[in-house]
């Protein structure tokens, strides 16, 4: 019964983070962005304010289909499942029930739902914008994979608390940190940001797959992908920057967001600093940025 | 590269009337030089094709504009004006023929001029003179629901008549090729600040071909020029052709209006407006530099070039009294002088930009992800550029050697000649560096000014009316390319025909060239890389009036409403 209780707090904790506190995080990468900029920024509570207004208003949509209805909702939720996958602070509250095999399913799961509001918004610009998302999804999701089959194998489990646990009592290795820094530069497409947001690219094809949404549907998709990239960055620095380890959950956890944070503004100052790519440039990088990932596979089977 | 300019004194303008007349014997009914520097031919209706021949392959011609004016009131049916330049001559050379009333058709010299294209187009629009043999005869310029057979720039068509919209009308757009997907781009669309809209032909992701439809702001400038105002008031509604190079057409009128009336600004008048020409240079092309950048998503760029802009628009502000539009020009000079007081603080504004843009430069030109994105897109080759006409910093781009400072000196340029800033790719990332080479020489060009100008008045005043029947042919090297006007006296106290070429008009033609083949992703900063200024080419009055109420605001004020927190 505690443990139930343990896991179904330690859920929700992970589900109201990702909730939560995304937008504030957003709000200040974006003041971050306007100072390199030499511009004020909105205020960094400006992502709720853009959640409320846009929930507030009445939602269109270009299609009746049901499941594109829920797409949005949809995409959100897969994120907060995702969420409660990824240790932190601690084990993942509902790592019992998926191991990494789910996670990288799941982790798919929110831009395959962006693609099908793409394609099912009738829009020609949401259509390049979905077919370019499947293409940096499928160029990016190996090197995720590669990334968490190298912890596996070094920790001889495929539970992401089991990493986690493993790499913070045995230290860094080279495979780890080759491991951790090609899933680093995944987070960067992962998250949206330049020089990758190459579905969305605004100048081009008017935001891609969210051309057509608009209100609550856009406010739950921009919130998807905030979510996302909080909580991918905690993925990265539980799984592979663990360190210092306390046992204590709560200052775990202040501990990672702050290396959560400066991940993100690592991620945001790459973004501030290149143009966007095109998608096949973008598509190369992340084809040699999987092949390289492949070396700490490598180091990995042979124990370094 | 630099080159010198020439004197006006052009072999052809002896050769050239001996050439032509050798290739059109009888067919050369009148040829006389108008001006110093312009060689106006009249040919028969029937030679006109031969005559652009000979201009272009024997003579080196490079095709401007196309002008109708409706003579039928002085008995000689329409008349149709292919203008040209003789680049290395610095000579204007202005074809002209005569399409009697009841014929209304002409020879299209498209097939001989690729360039010519939009330009015939928009004669028989206005004029309605058939180009025969024009291979896209698509209406360009006017309304859809535009009614045939009536055209606006005849004499007989009152300015502010609206005549009856067609009903049911389509915009004639072209049918785009078996196998592709039309992604439109446009009439609004997010990186063009102005409506215009381009059908993209694409195969997957890459590019076919295009279709253009624009002039949607098409509000009949020229047509006030000959109907409504005056000689002295057209420089301020030139002005605002451009919301950006507006100087520069106020300068190209009055220039054109001075060479017609025989009036000779005086000199300090000439270096006043090489300064603000330039200063103009200056904050377009950083205007130009953080457009590209935001095309293209680099959104860092985009602030910090117009962060660096800023203090460029504060300084015209002081010196005119307004950021842009300054309403300085008048035919025969300026309407204000700059004062010694005011000279350290151009010194120091422009000094300023200097540096910054070269931090700038020294930034891109190390950034791979920048490059990867510029380099060989929207290649031009030297060839299809002076097919097309192309000019300004894309025709230098692309290794023309082109600039309208040098060869047709105006203003103070003749002492302070510019660099002619030339790379060879021809492709965006060229065109970037052009234009920041453009803005440190402008730099120069300013200090040079402030150096060298000369004390005395800065006005001529006209005595006495514009004499009848002439011509006055003038181009100023704007941001963009080069502009052209062209006026013709006869008017009651205004021009009988004022004819207005923007730099973006023959730009734009050569779109469908540099996108052919290319990735989607790359038709934005492309077509950005021309810096298109569609209202230029549309002569619109970009106003922007919401409502009647004037409210004024003092910059305190602004700055308080645009930000609640003061840093």
């Amino acid at each position: 019964m505690n443990a139930l209780l343990g896991t179904l707090s330690l859920a929700v904790l992970n589900v109201g983070l990702a909730l939560l506190l995304s937008p504030l995080v957003e709000g200040v990468l974006r003041k971050g962005k306007a100072f390199i900029h030499s511009r004020q920024g909105p205020p960094i509570t400006q992502p709720y304010l853009d959640l409320l207004k846009l929930l507030g208003k009445e939602d269109l949509r270009t299609s009746r289909d049901p499941f594109y209805r829920a797409a949005p909702a949809l995409s959100l939720a897969s994120v907060l499942l995702l969420a409660t996958l990824v240790p932190m602070g601690t084990a993942p509250p509902l790592g019992f029930a998926g191991d990494i095999v789910v996670l990288i399913y799941v982790a798919a799961m929110s831009a395959v739902f962006l693609i099908l509001v793409a394609y099912g918004s009738g829009s020609p610009y949401a259509f390049v914008g979905g077919s370019r998302e499947m293409m940096i999804l499928l160029t990016v999701e190996p090197v995720v994979a590669v990334a968490l089959v190298v912890g596996a194998l070094k920790s001889g489990s495929l539970g992401t608390g089991e990493i986690l646990a493993w790499n913070a009592a045995n230290g860094p290795t080279l495979s780890m940190v080759l491991a951790g820094i090609a899933l680093l530069l995944a987070l960067q497409a992962q998250a949206g940001k330049l020089p990758f947001d190459i579905p969305e690219a605004d100048q081009e094809i008017m935001g891609g797959p969210l051309v057509e949404q608009s209100g609550p549907r856009l406010a739950l998709l921009r919130w998807t992908l905030w979510a996302k990239q909080l909580v991918f960055a905690f993925l990265l620095v539980e799984l592979f920057i663990p360190w210092p380890r306390t046992g204590w959950v709560g200052i775990d956890l202040l501990l990672a967001l702050g290396k959560v944070m400066v991940v993100l503004v690592l991620v945001a100052l790459v973004d501030v600093v290149n143009p966007r790519l095109r998608v096949e440039q973008a598509m190369g990088y992340y084809l040699r940025v999987a092949f390289s990932s492949l070396a700490a596979l490598a180091f990995a089977v042979i124990g370094m | 590269m630099t080159k010198t300019p020439k004197g006006i004194h052009s072999p052809w303008a002896s050769r050239g009337p001996r050439l032509l007349e050798k290739q059109l014997g009888t067919s050369l009914l009148d040829c006389r030089a108008i001006e110093p520097d312009t060689l106006w031919v009249r040919v028969s209706r029937k030679q006109i094709r031969a005559a652009v021949e000979t201009a272009v392959h024997n003579m080196g011609a490079r095709f401007l504009i196309s002008a109708g004016t409706d003579l039928r009131e002085r008995g000689d049916g329409y008349g149709i004006v292919h203008l040209f330049s003789l680049d290395r001559d610095g000579l204007f050379l202005a074809l002209e023929c005569l399409v009697p009333e009841w014929e209304e058709e002409v020879d299209s010299i498209t097939p001989i001029v690729p360039g010519a294209d939009w330009s015939e187009r928009e004669c028989r629009d206005v004029i309605g003179v058939e180009p025969q043999g024009h291979p896209d005869p698509r209406r360009l310029l006017l309304p859809d629901d535009w009614p045939e057979g009536v055209f606006p720039l005849r004499r007989d068509f009152d300015y502010n008549e609206r005549p009856p919209a067609v009903e049911g009308s389509r915009p004639p757009l072209k049918e785009h090729p078996a196998g592709t997907t039309v992604i439109p781009m446009g009439p609004f669309f997010p990186s063009l600040e102005e409506p215009s809209y381009w059908r993209i032909f694409v195969e997957g992701e890459t590019v076919v071909d295009c279709d253009y439809r624009g002039f949607y702001n098409h509000r009949g400038i020229e047509k006030l020029g000959d109907s409504v105002l005056s000689w002295d008031r057209i420089p301020y509604v030139a002005e605002r052709i451009c919301g950006i190079c507006g100087f520069i057409h106020s300068t190209c009128y009055c220039q054109a209006a001075e060479k017609a009336a025989g009036v000779h600004p005086p000199r300090r008048a000439e270096y006043i407006r090489t300064l603000m020409l330039e200063l103009e240079r200056i904050h377009s092309h950083l205007l130009w530099l953080g457009i590209a950048g935001h095309i293209i998503g680099f959104d860092t760029i985009l602030m910090q070039s117009w962060r660096i802009r800023e203090p460029i628009m504060w300084l015209t502000e002081e010196i005119s009294g307004n950021r842009k539009t300054y309403g300085m020009n008048v035919v025969g000079g300026v309407r204000r002088d700059i004062t010694p007081a005011q000279m350290p603080g151009i010194r120091d504004a422009v000094t300023k930009v200097e540096e910054e843009v070269l931090a700038v430069k020294r930034a891109i030109v190390g950034d791979t992800t920048l490059l990867a994105r510029t380099r060989d897109v929207g290649i031009l080759s030297r060839k299809s550029a002076q097919d097309i006409c192309v000019v300004g910093p894309p025709a230098r781009a692309s290794g023309v050697p082109i600039d309208a400072r040098l060869d047709h000196p105006y203003a103070a340029y003749d002492d302070i000649p510019p660099t002619l800033c030339t790379q060879g790719a021809g492709d965006t990332w060229a065109r970037v560096l052009v234009r920041v080479d453009e803005v440190v020489d402008a730099v120069r060009i300013i200090r040079e000014c402030l150096d060298r100008i000369p004390d005395g008045p800065v006005l001529t005043e006209m005595a006495g009316e514009y004499p009848d029947g002439r011509i006055g042919i003038s181009v100023v090297e704007a941001p963009r390319g080069e502009a052209v006007h062209f006026v013709m006296t006869g008017g009651v106290n205004r021009p009988y025909r004022w004819r207005v070429r923007a730099p973006t008009f023959p730009n734009l033609q050569a779109m469908p060239v540099m996108i052919r083949g290319q990735n989607l992703a790359d038709v934005p900063i492309t077509l950005g890389s021309l810096d298109p200024c569609f209202s230029c080419t549309e002569r619109v009055e970009a106003v922007d009036v919401r409502t009647g109420k004037v409210t004024l605001y003092r910059k305190a004020e602004l700055e308080a409403m645009a930000r609640r927190h003061r840093p």
